[in-house]
This record gives structure tokens, C-alpha cells and sequence, in this order.
């Protein structure tokens, strides 16, 4: 009885537990970074390859409004009748998801070249896929589930690039000329998002626009000479995501609305207080945040991310110069519309996107709600037709889906139900799933290492 | 032919036909055993996570245990597997870890790639980190049957239970089913 007892009390049933603390992992604290020199545009080679002049444009992410609903009025293939589209050219690119912008006949791209160790802006024509020119500078960057994620920003004048370490670099769109470059992670103490940079730019008046996080939360550049017109100062630290800006009109301002890690925010993009917080919310504050907001002309604005953090809906209100936000609704990825990396299609008062893999049984479908309420799906592709991560846009009122693969589907877009039109295997592809861009009748692909041109138009 | 001739003929052509189209679909499944052995696995492509390994084995702490192929993983610093979604500080804290046992460990190797091994004595195969790698990630970790713990049981309790049929016999010179290896069977593609 005495020995029990004695046993009972020196005996510690927990001794072989340890505590998890962080530190584990042995993680060193953060390199600094800024021991590499970077020449942002140092270095630039002719190619053999001669513009042909095209007269449209797919200027930017998400296309001329942002919408990723293309205006061409080319007549676009139908179908594919089994035959599966001529593949016009393929240029080889560096590991990564980095989106083409078009203009004019020019197809515009910045890749990571493994070999050179360099970021490279390459000018290609459209219509055979020969290097014009490219510009780049040496920089390193580790593979991370690819390398390269964005899209230039195009004008008439200049050409901006955000690389993968947030190196911003504005060029002459027709010489491919170094106008100025910023080293944001060195300049604005900024952290680069897990699988780097994924934010693309946007130019509007010849004045550039980053969401910079560290010591601002936005900037914006006078494009001709580099000069800050305004910052915003970030005294929150919000983290720079992979979000990008999105432009909103509402209350009689024009607006840039930004996620970032730590909240949403919409800042001024004119008058005299440009630059200026008009209103932020920090109720979204997600850990990785991929696709950008849409915002809607009745105020709502949507948001979704990845890895489990579903997807919000805010409304925003004005009164006089006053602007309010407030949360409609927030719900986990298998209560409804939710996205892991593309930014969902806002079409005729709806918004359409495919359902990540913690959907439950809607996973990887594409699904149409009606913003009132986005839990309920007016429709959904159903179990026989899932999609991947890849993109999606719409274009000579069809909507065309990439799989990861290179599936590519034509579905007829619709508010009341889906109708798949037609679907073939355009290449051997492995994670496609940069956007796509459309211009001329020509649609440009890409899967995670090499880019495609295809001509669509029937006319 | 009397009628007791043709019910024995139709009995006979009944077994054999059934003997036939047995063994028929054992060779064509390639499922034959060379030693006539077989054990129970799960099939990682057909596993749906559902955390009933870690509750329905008859031992006490599950036979099922969660394995990694490493020439899958991404080594990612935000990994779906090892951390709580919507985890703002990805550190080693018990309040970040998915994993309600603290099995999964997570070892930096050089920025920003880290290792992410499985301490098998203190995974009790729930899946939990299986279902986050597999949503968010490659799908590198998931669930096998060790056979060192496994009893064999005539009938395999989870697989009694089991939504997806994901756990069934196989030869014992293929006893476990690591992906990489193996791979999902093909499907058609669309034309």
C-alpha cells in the first residue's frame, strides 16, 4: 500500500510530453536581403523578330477594365469541331504563372530565366511568336512552386513589371528603353509574399501604381521620370499579398481598392487628397490572399482567398465625402463561391468562379451566385465538369476555361445554368495557370513552362 | 437430356463460368500475389480523408499512419498540412499545428523551403494534415497501413467502415501504396 502510494506520487505520467514552441523548426532569423545589388532594365538583346501591327489591346491583368471580359469584335471559334486549334508558336519560359499583356500586336511578358538568373521582360509578336526584344537584370530567385506570377501593366508609352523579389521596372513600350526602376523589398522595407511577388501593376494617366506594404501602403509613379507623386503612409504594417489593385467607382470618386495581409482598404485615386486612406476594414486579414477584389457598381465588394479562408462580401456606403464599410457575410470555402487564385468573373450582376479543393462536394466546379446571397450557387458545372487552378475569362460572349492541364472548355456564359459548348486538349500542360490574354483573334496560354499563341477567330 | 442431367450440366456451367470470370478479374487486376500473401491497404488516390483510421482499428492507437513522399512535397514554408488555415505566425507553436497529436515536425533547411517528417509513434492516422496537404498543396502526405503494426484481420474493421473503399487486400510484395510510385490510375481525357 506504501510502496503504491509512493510510486503513485513520484511517478509523472506526462514526463515524456514536450512542449511545441516556436523555434522549433531551428528557422534562422530573417536574411537581410538587401545584399544583393540589383541593376533593374541592365542589360538588353535584340531579337529577329518584327511587330506585325495588331490594333487591339489586352493591356493589362485582367484586361482593358479589369474585368477579364474581353471587347474585341473578333468572331471567336464556336467550337472545336474535334480539331484541336493550331498551336501558332510556343516560346519556352522559365518555371513560373507569369501572365502576357497585348498591344497592338506585341505580346509583353516578364519571366524568370533559371540560365541568366535574371528577370526578363520579353517583347514577342503576336502573330509568330519571335522575340522582338527583351530587357532584364540579374536578380536571384529560388524555385517556389514557380517563379514568375505577374502580368505587365501596357500603354501606349510605357511598359511596367513587378519581378517575383518586387523589382519594378518601367520601359519605352516601342525602344524597350530603361525609364526608371524601384527596388521595393530594398526601398519600403517590404516582406515579399510566400511564393513571391503576384501583384500586377496598373497604369493609369502615365502615372504607375504599386501597393508597396512595408513603410507604404501604396505609391504612386509618374511614369515618364520615375518621380513619387504620392504615398500612403501604412502605419497598420499591412503586408504587401498577392492581390492587386483594383480600381472602383462609387460615391462619385474613383478608388483603388487593396487587400492586403492585414485588411482591405480603398484609397483615393484622384483629386486633391489623392493617395489618402478613404476608408479600411480590417476584418479581412487573411494569411495569403491570391485573387483580387471585385468590386461591384452597388458598392459590394468581393473577397476570397485560399487555404481555408473562404470568402467575405463587404458593402460600401458614402454619405457626402464619407465613406463607410460593413460586412455582409463571410463563409468557409464549402458554404460557398470561394476561390484559391483567380478572381472570380462578375457577369450581368453575378459572379462566376471554380471552387476550390476544400469545396466539399462542389470542389473544383465552377459555380454562378448572385452577390445578394453567395452561398447559394444558381448554378453549378456539376461533378462531371471540375477545373483546376487555371484561368478564366470571357471573350466574343464565350467563356473559356484553362485546366491545369491544358484543357481548354467553352461554356456559354449564362446567369441561369451551365452550358458547356465544347472542350478539347490543347496541349500536355502542367499547372497552367497564368491569365489568359486575348486580342485580334489571337488567345495566349501558358502552362508553367512554356507559352503558347493560338489563333480563335473565325473571321 | 432428363431434367436432373440438365440442372447438374447448368449447375457446373454456373460454377465454372464463375470460377472463369474470378480468376479472369484477379489476373486482369494484376493483383495476383506470387506468395499467395496479402495484407491490408489503403489506396491514397481513393482515401478521403474522413478521420475514421484514427477511431475504427482495433489497436489502441491506429495501424494507420500518415507517410510523406518527399519527391512530391513543395518543402513549403506555409505548408496546408502542417498549419492551421488562416495562420498568421508560421512557427512550431502548439496554437499554429494542425496536427492535434504533434506528430507532424517541421525542420528548416535553408529559406524558404522546409522538411516536414512524421513521428509515427505519435500519429494516430485522423488525416487531418492529409486532408490540408492535399487541398493546399501537392498532396504529398497521406495514409498507409503499417504493416509492422497491422494485425491482418480476416476482415479489416476500417475497412468495414471506410465511405470510399479506399482500404482493400494486396499482394504482400506491394504492400504499401506510397504515391509517387504510385500513381492515380489513368483516366480518359476529354477529347
Amino acid at each position: 500500500m506504501v510502496v503504491s502510494f509512493v510510486w503513485w506520487l513520484a511517478h509523472d505520467p506526462v514526463h515524456d510530453f514536450s512542449k511545441s514552441m516556436p523555434g522549433k523548426d531551428n528557422r534562422p532569423p530573417r536574411a537581410d536581403s538587401l545584399t544583393e545589388l540589383v541593376h533593374i532594365g541592365e542589360y538588353f538583346n535584340a531579337g529577329t523578330g518584327v511587330l506585325t501591327e495588331g490594333k487591339e489591346v489586352w493591356p493589362r491583368f485582367r484586361g482593358s477594365d479589369f474585368d477579364n471580359i474581353s471587347k474585341s469584335t473578333h468572331k471567336l471559334l464556336d467550337g472545336f469541331g474535334g480539331k484541336v486549334p493550331e498551336i501558332l508558336w510556343t516560346v519556352d519560359l522559365g518555371e513560373g504563372h507569369a501572365g502576357a499583356a497585348i498591344y497592338k500586336g506585341a505580346v509583353y511578358i516578364l519571366d524568370y530565366d533559371e540560365l541568366k538568373r535574371s528577370d526578363i521582360l520579353k517583347c514577342i509578336n503576336l502573330a509568330d511568336g519571335k522575340l522582338v526584344w527583351e530587357r532584364g537584370y540579374r536578380v536571384t530567385i529560388k524555385r517556389n512552386h514557380g517563379m514568375s506570377r505577374t502580368v505587365p501593366a501596357v500603354t501606349e508609352k510605357y511598359i511596367v513589371s513587378i519581378g517575383p523579389r518586387a523589382h519594378v521596372m518601367c520601359l519605352d513600350r516601342l525602344t524597350g528603353n530603361v525609364k526608371w526602376g524601384l527596388d521595393i523589398e530594398k526601398d519600403y522595407k517590404t516582406e515579399i509574399p510566400f511564393w513571391y511577388t503576384g501583384q500586377c501593376p496598373i497604369i493609369e494617366n502615365d502615372i504607375a501604381y504599386i501597393a508597396t506594404g512595408g513603410k507604404a501602403l501604396m505609391v504612386a509613379i509618374d511614369c515618364e521620370t520615375g518621380k513619387k507623386i504620392w504615398e500612403t503612409p501604412n502605419p497598420k504594417k499591412w503586408k504587401m499579398s498577392h492581390s492587386s489593385i483594383m480600381p472602383m467607382e462609387f460615391g462619385g470618386r474613383r478608388m483603388f481598392v487593396y487587400s492586403a495581409v492585414g485588411g482591405i482598404c480603398g484609397i483615393a485615386a484622384s483629386g486633391p487628397d489623392a493617395g489618402t486612406v478613404l476608408w479600411s476594414s480590417t476584418a479581412w486579414n487573411k494569411s495569403v490572399v491570391a485573387p483580387s477584389p471585385v468590386c461591384m457598381p452597388d458598392g459590394k465588394i468581393f473577397l476570397t482567398a485560399g487555404y481555408g479562408a473562404g470568402s467575405m462580401v463587404l458593402q460600401l456606403e458614402s454619405s457626402g465625402s464619407n465613406f463607410t464599410i460593413r460586412m455582409i457575410d463571410q463563409y468557409l470555402p464549402l458554404e460557398g463561391l470561394a476561390s484559391e487564385q483567380q478572381t472570380p468573373l462578375y457577369f450581368k450582376g453575378h459572379l462566376i468562379g471554380i471552387e476550390p479543393k476544400d469545396a466539399g462536394a462542389l470542389r473544383n466546379q465552377m459555380i454562378c451566385v448572385n452577390p445578394v446571397n453567395c452561398r447559394v450557387p444558381v448554378w453549378s458545372s456539376g461533378p462531371e465538369a471540375r477545373f483546376g487552378l487555371g484561368p478564366y475569362l470571357i471573350a466574343d460572349n464565350k467563356l473559356f476555361i484553362l485546366n491545369d492541364d491544358g484543357v481548354l472548355t467553352i461554356v456559354k456564359p449564362d446567369i441561369k445554368k451551365y452550358i458547356q459548348i465544347d472542350q478539347i486538349k490543347l496541349f500536355d500542360g502542367q499547372d497552367a495557370w497564368a491569365p489568359i490574354a486575348v486580342a485580334d483573334g489571337y488567345m495566349v496560354l501558358r502552362d508553367s513552362k512554356r507559352m503558347i499563341g493560338i489563333k480563335l477567330a473565325v473571321d | 437430356m432428363d431434367r436432373k442431367k440438365f440442372i447438374n450440366n447448368s449447375g457446373r456451367l454456373v460454377l465454372l463460368g464463375g470460377l472463369a470470370y474470378l480468376t479472369g478479374s484477379i489476373i486482369y487486376q494484376r493483383k495476383v500475389s506470387a506468395s499467395g500473401k496479402y495484407v491490408w491497404q489503403i489506396d491514397p488516390f481513393k482515401c478521403t480523408q474522413c478521420g475514421r483510421c484514427a477511431t475504427e482499428c482495433v489497436k489502441d492507437l491506429s495501424a494507420v499512419k500518415c507517410v510523406h513522399a518527399y519527391s512530391l512535397c513543395g518543402y513549403c514554408d506555409l505548408c496546408g498540412g502542417y498549419f492551421k488555415p488562416n495562420t498568421h505566425k508560421l512557427n512550431t507553436g502548439a496554437e499554429s499545428q494542425l496536427c492535434p497529436t504533434g506528430a507532424l515536425n517541421r525542420k528548416f533547411v535553408e529559406e524558404p523551403f522546409f522538411e516536414y517528417t512524421i513521428d509515427e509513434k505519435l500519429c494516430n492516422g485522423c488525416a487531418k494534415c492529409v486532408k490540408g496537404c492535399g487541398s493546399f498543396g501537392n498532396g504529398s502526405l497521406h495514409l498507409q497501413i503499417r504493416h509492422d503494426l497491422c494485425q491482418n484481420c480476416n476482415e479489416c474493421s476500417i475497412s468495414r467502415m471506410c465511405p470510399s473503399n479506399a482500404i482493400s487486400r494486396v499482394p504482400i510484395e506491394t504492400a504499401y501504396l506510397i504515391k509517387g510510385d504510385f500513381k492515380k490510375p489513368a483516366v480518359s481525357t476529354p477529347k
